[in-house]
């Protein structure tokens, strides 16, 4: 019984230490890993933006948020373009996915009413989604945590200074 | 044209030192008064994160009463955001961020809470402003651009 146990341990631990070795050296075979990485994480912070904006029912500002997502997602092309064919089509056929469903938040919001936050939350539920499904075709190391705060002092909303 | 050769003065040791010892007072007297005279400066530099909502640096220190002038860069590349650089009075940046989201983030001239503003700033733009530093204590910046408060902040450390 010990023997199994030690068998799996052991199993367990080399497993722990080439699936990370693994999932780097396939982010090291991308040209442009680090561009990659950066134009994902802009897909997040304007996702995020569109949510700030629904939940402050500032609909208004929605289809602005539209327009820097279709830049963010322009810019995550600009980051593909040394990668591989078959790479390319498949973020550019999940990549266009996001954006209708981005753009079908933005077009509920033009005509939405202050009581409309929670069927547009629930959209871009879906919208989240979309996008996160563009992020499984990258190694773990480049996908973006969307429960991360954005750099500097995001989250901590006038801290140090009584805000 | 006429030219003057002043004749080499004679003096005394004595002379010499008692001219130095009225001199030193006057020599003193004359630095202090320049030193307050000179109004401070402090020149700020602060920029975008490229596209990200954060400024670089967060944190700014300059002496109170100095004469600021900031420069903000706007370093992004991708997206169309447009960016500015807020100083407001402490407790007073939520009240107005949430003031200026539904007039694009335009701060108004006669708004008393806020201390300076940078006009609204595009990618790759450089804005700047001056301001009088005000008394010593940690005062909250941010971006005004609806939606953008919440994350792009940071604090000026005004030292007494």
């Amino acid at each position: 019984m010990n023997g199994i146990h030690r068998k799996g341990l052991a199993a367990l631990a080399v497993l722990g230490f080439i699936l990370p070795l693994a999932a780097q050296a396939s982010a090291q075979q991308l040209k442009a890993p680090d561009d990659i990485k950066m134009t994902l994480r802009l897909l997040v912070q304007v996702s995020n933006d569109f949510k700030r904006q629904i939940t402050n029912k500032n609909f208004a500002r929605v289809p602005h948020e539209f327009m820097e997502y279709t830049e963010a997602a322009d810019a995550v092309r600009s980051a593909m373009k040394g990668e591989s064919a078959d790479l390319k089509a498949k973020v550019e056929t999940r990549l266009k996915g996001a954006v209708a469903s981005y753009q079908k938040v933005s077009d509920m919001s033009a005509t939405a009413k202050e009581t409309d936050v929670d069927k547009l939350m629930a959209e871009h539920a879906k919208a989240v989604t979309a996008m996160n499904a563009v992020f499984d075709l990258f190694p773990a190391a480049l996908r973006p945590d969307p429960n991360l705060p954005p750099p500097g002092r995001g989250g901590r909303r006038g801290a140090g200074a009584g805000a | 044209m006429r030219s003057y050769v002043l004749p080499p003065a004679r003096l005394s040791r004595r002379a010499m030192l008692l001219g130095c010892l009225a001199a030193a007072p006057l020599t003193f007297a004359g630095c202090g008064r320049t030193r307050k005279d000179e109004p401070l400066v402090a020149d700020l530099s602060i920029e975008s994160d490229g596209d990200f909502l954060a400024f670089r640096p967060d944190e700014l220190t300059c002496p109170s009463g100095a004469l600021v002038t900031l420069t903000f860069h706007h370093r992004g590349k991708y997206l169309s955001a447009r960016h500015n650089w807020v100083l407001v009075y402490p407790g007073q940046l939520e009240a107005v961020d949430k003031a200026v989201e539904h007039n694009e983030g335009i701060i108004a001239g006669d708004d008393r809470r806020v201390i300076a503003w940078t006009p609204m700033c595009d990618k790759g733009g450089m804005v700047m402003t001056r301001f009088t530093a005000p008394a010593g204590g940690d005062y909250p910046f941010f971006c005004s651009t609806p939606g953008h408060g919440e994350c792009m902040q940071g604090v000026l450390h005004v030292t007494a």
